[in-house]
């Protein structure tokens, strides 16, 4: 017997589609009878923009790929209603109900409102109307009454959360109304440049009503915001113009000239157009369908990460098979809709004990060494070291591998050529700034500005360690010259603050001046991103990092957006220097050569942030901390973290999203081929390769590519899957 | 308006490594340490204080003085109520930076009228015998750029640093006073207490 599924979408709380599927049909067919839905004509390589999401059909009408476009809608809100011929709120019969938007029209900011007749036009809808012989069924929004909205929002929200956010963006209207403006009374439509905009009245009894007044003095008629939301719409309106109340009427927000950067606010840090979108999360759906997206796709991984392991691994009808089958954490009611099965909720099933191991011995590592000194058998090495870290004595030797200064498969005579070029490279580039005169460091400002911080930092860098305490201490030097080489090194990175933590660690261990600074020059390959000018790797982790904790604990993450804290500021210092400051200096050490295996899978470090939170987090819901006090709880964890704890939640972390097969199977079906490239970055070539490669599952494998993403990690991963 | 406890945010603003950690360290837990970590990131210290018979509580910010960080500090400036412009006076770059330290800040803050907003300037490390930065000229700068009022401090030895803060409290009093003459006093205080500025549902 076929069973169907039933997959409804909902956008802005709403039921905006719901489509049935075959489970038992092989995916390609049900993506291609999904996508004639959605393209129609059946043009190939047809590119359709709407709203903000570019639908790109490849000529083999297997891969449908939603790109994002500029963001466009900025705030959007349905059920605003305007009470057409007086403002009495008693006057029911007179409502219209519309949709309010702020717009980002090539940098015109734009406050839109139209009637929902308008609004919901099936013209504008992207996919326009039924297939009779396709099992997908798209049934058009019925929430545009603004009762039975209610109704949604109350029914839905929760047991949604995982799919509520996925839509599709309805077709900008192209009506050549221009972006000043423009008014249309009989509809009550209008829309206008918020530079335009005067003045704005709020008034609230019961629910809130505005009024805006605009600098031409054209009468709008007052918005009523029957389901809340006119602060949601305030707070982003304050994001383009400067409101301050009125000294002489406090229902008066009037519009200072002062121009409002966009800058002033969190928006700083996070400014490039793809963490705008994030951002925007709360009051956007556009944003919000992004980070629906994220939830579900994050497990996009395994399956379809590359053509040799998917064809080995999970066929595309084993994938499909998954479906039918009822798989643990995957909540199916068959009661609402008779016929169908409703996947209610997603849950990431139990955390897998996970266990450590002792150190890696010297004994160990010289085991792992052949009669030339190649080490054999590395990722079983790498396994050890990700399971158990390295014993001291062994650290000299093996951070040079793990960083990736000396090849795993270099002979030791192939080391010591090696070394010795390397050593010569380190002594040229130490003797040019050694060799800058005083006169000529007075005419470069970027080379006194950066020794006179290196100066400053050596001495406030792990001084209470022995190695470096104590005044004159000969570390101090090393510190110095090897981070002044590095400026010569990359002057145009220079000296960034934070350095001296990352390379403090290295020296203790390596006690040479060479070694460290190659090790170091390693270290920092990696790590690049995280103190480039625009701090884009800052920034990509934090998003990716906000990606995890809504898939892991969503009531956690929603907890901390309410606190303004869903920027993770507070994750900043752990990100940049890798939880440097932290931990004892010792369990950096631990942490750090776990961290350089690369397993379990790429970016562990982000799984280490979870654990820490995981185990805050009942803390800080429970004393309700707002924004300050979680900022100074997470700062005041320092050196009261237990390494080993960590680094087995870390890991049970990572088994238990890695063996959500039911995430997997629903971003089959749910997100069809979403592309998003810059927001989960690394998506370049390999991304690309792998859809043309895989045309049985035309899935983009790289949205989880920064767990994922590297099949080698993966490779010793699965290994170690297999001997747990 | 400002009577009781009420809580006021002050800024540590300058350049890497003049001090703005040990100042803060200082004032609030009466320590120093020459060999203390430098700042990555933002961090802030409470200290409940009496001045003139208001009782406040003073959250200091202080934050990365590294012009790369700036993205990431200036979030954080929006809703100070003062802001302490600091130096070194052994070094004449971090004295020639408060211009743009203070430009930054008003930038960032929103500050509506930077006229009238309290600065209050901090010229630390007077402590070390070599000195590049001259009191007069300090005092001629602060003259120069609003008359703000000028501290030379040491959070080494604890000159001047309880003066210093304690001044950034009278002057955010002060500008609160003259502001409760144009403001009805039933309006609430969106600078202070942003989330509780409820004008609508």
């Amino acid at each position: 017997m076929a069973r169907k599924a039933l997959v409804r979408l909902i956008r802005n709380r709403r039921t905006c589609l719901d489509f049935s599927y075959d489970v038992n049909a092989n995916f390609t067919i049900r993506l291609a009878q999904l996508f004639s839905c959605l393209n129609k004509s059946g043009e190939k390589n047809k590119k359709e923009v709407r709203g903000g999401i570019q639908c790109t059909v490849s000529a083999d009408e297997r891969n449908v790929c939603f790109d994002l476009l500029h963001p466009q809608v900025i705030f959007e809100q349905e059920g605003i209603f305007i009470h057409s011929s007086t403002e009495s709120a008693e006057d029911q019969d007179s409502l219209t109900a519309g949709l309010l938007r702020i717009l980002d029209k090539d940098g015109d900011i734009l406050v839109e409102y139209k009637p929902m007749e308008d609004t919901v036009d099936p013209s504008n809808m992207l996919c326009a109307g039924k297939d009779s012989s396709s099992v997908m069924e798209w049934t058009q929004c019925t929430g545009d009454r603004g009762h039975r909205l209610v109704e949604h929002q109350l029914s839905y929200e929760t047991e949604w959360d995982m799919l509520n956010t996925v839509s599709f963006k309805r077709k900008q209207s192209t009506s050549g109304e221009g972006w000043h403006c423009s008014l249309d009374r009989s509809k009550g439509a209008f829309s206008f440049n918020v530079g335009e905009l005067k003045s704005i009245m709020v008034k609230t009894e019961g629910w809130s009503r505005l009024v805006f007044r605009l600098r031409e003095d054209s009468g709008m008629p007052a918005l009523h915001f029957h389901q809340g939301g006119s602060e949601a719409f305030l707070d982003a309106l304050r994001r383009f113009v400067h409101l301050v109340q009125s000294p002489n009427d406090e229902s008066c927000l009037i519009v200072s000239s002062q121009n409002k950067a966009l800058s002033q606010s969190f928006e700083n840090l996070l400014d490039d157009a793809t963490f705008g979108l994030v951002q925007k999360f709360k009051n956007d759906p556009y944003t919000t369908t992004l980070g629906g997206f994220s939830k579900v796709t994050n497990y996009i991984f395994d399956a379809f990460r590359g053509p040799e392991l998917l064809h080995q691994q999970r066929p595309a009808e084993e994938v499909a098979d998954l479906l039918s089958e009822v798989i643990p954490g995957l909540e199916v009611n068959q009661q609402e809709e008779p016929g169908f099965e409703v996947i209610t909720r997603i849950d990431l099933g139990p955390r897998p004990e996970v266990r450590r191991r002792e150190p890696v011995s010297a004994e160990d590592w010289t085991e792992h060494m052949d009669i030339e000194g190649k080490v054999q058998n590395v990722s079983h090495l790498k396994e050890l070291i990700f399971k158990g870290g390295l014993c001291h004595a062994v650290r000299k030797e093996a951070w040079k591998f793990l960083l990736g200064y000396f090849p795993w498969d270099s002979t030791r005579d192939e080391r010591k050529s090696l070394q010795k070029r390397k050593t010569d490279e380190y002594f040229r580039m130490k003797l040019q700034w050694k060799s800058v005169s005083e006169e000529q460091e007075r005419r470069n400002s970027r080379l006194r500005d950066y020794r006179s911080l290196i100066e400053k930092d050596v001495n406030r860098t792990d001084r209470t360690n022995k190695f470096y305490e104590g005044p004159d201490n000969p570390g101090l030097i090393l510190l110095h010259d090897i981070l002044m080489t590095y400026c010569m090194y990359d002057f145009d990175l220079g000296y960034v603050q934070g350095m001296s933590d990352l390379l403090s660690p290295i020296l203790y261990v390596m006690e040479n001046e060479v070694d460290t600074f190659w090790c170091f020059v390693s270290f920092m390959d990696q790590m690049h991103q995280n103190f480039e000018e625009q701090m884009q790797g800052m920034k990509t982790q934090l998003i990716q990092l906000g990606t995890l904790l809504q898939l892991l604990d969503l009531s956690f993450w929603n907890y901390l957006e309410s606190q303004d804290s869903g920027y993770l500021y507070f994750c900043f210092r752990w990100l940049l220097i890798r939880f440097k400051r932290e931990l004892s200096f010792q369990d950096v050490l631990r942490l750090w050569e776990v961290m350089w295996t690369g397993l379990p899978c790429q970016n562990f470090h982000l799984l280490v942030c979870c654990a820490i939170l995981d185990s805050e987090k009942q803390k800080i819901v429970e004393e309700n901390y707002g924004f300050n006090e979680i900022l100074k709880h997470i700062n005041e964890l320092s050196m009261k973290l237990d390494i080993e704890e960590i680094l087995l939640k870390a890991e049970a972390i990572c088994w238990q999203i890695e063996s959500c097969k039911v995430c997997i199977c629903m971003s089959h079906f749910i997100l069809f081929s979403i592309h998003l490239p810059p927001l989960l970055s690394g998506a370049g070539s390999r991304g690309q390769q792998s859809e043309q490669s895989t045309p049985d599952l035309p899935l983009p494998a790289h949205l989880l590519q920064f767990l994922w993403g590297n099949p080698k990690a993966n490779s010793v991963h699965k290994n170690n899957e297999q001997n747990r | 308006m400002a009577a009781k406890s009420s809580l006021l945010k002050v800024i540590l603003l300058g350049d890497g490594g003049v001090g703005k950690s040990s100042l803060m360290n200082r004032y609030v837990t009466n320590k120093f340490d020459a060999h203390l970590f430098h700042t990555i990131g933002v961090e802030f210290l409470n200290k409940d204080l009496e001045v003139d018979g208001h009782l406040v509580t003073m959250q200091i910010w202080d934050t990365a003085g590294q012009e790369r960080f700036r993205s990431l500090r200036t979030p954080f400036y929006r809703g100070s109520d003062c802001c302490l412009l600091t130096f070194s006076v052994d070094d004449s770059q971090s004295f020639l930076n408060l211009a743009n330290w203070k430009k930054e800040f008003i930038y960032y803050a929103d500050v509506k009228e930077p006229e009238s907003f309290p600065f209050v300037v901090l010229g630390n490390k007077v402590d070390v015998t070599e000195r590049q930065v001259s009191t007069e000229d300090a005092q001629r700068w602060c003259r120069d750029n609003g008359n703000h009022p000028y501290y030379e401090t040491s959070a080494k030895d604890a000159t001047n640093v309880a003066a210093a803060f304690e001044e950034a409290v009278r002057r955010v009093l002060a500008v609160e006073e003259r502001g409760e003459h144009l403001i009805p006093t039933d309006t609430v205080n969106l600078h202070r207490k942003p989330r509780s500025s409820a004008t609508c549902c």
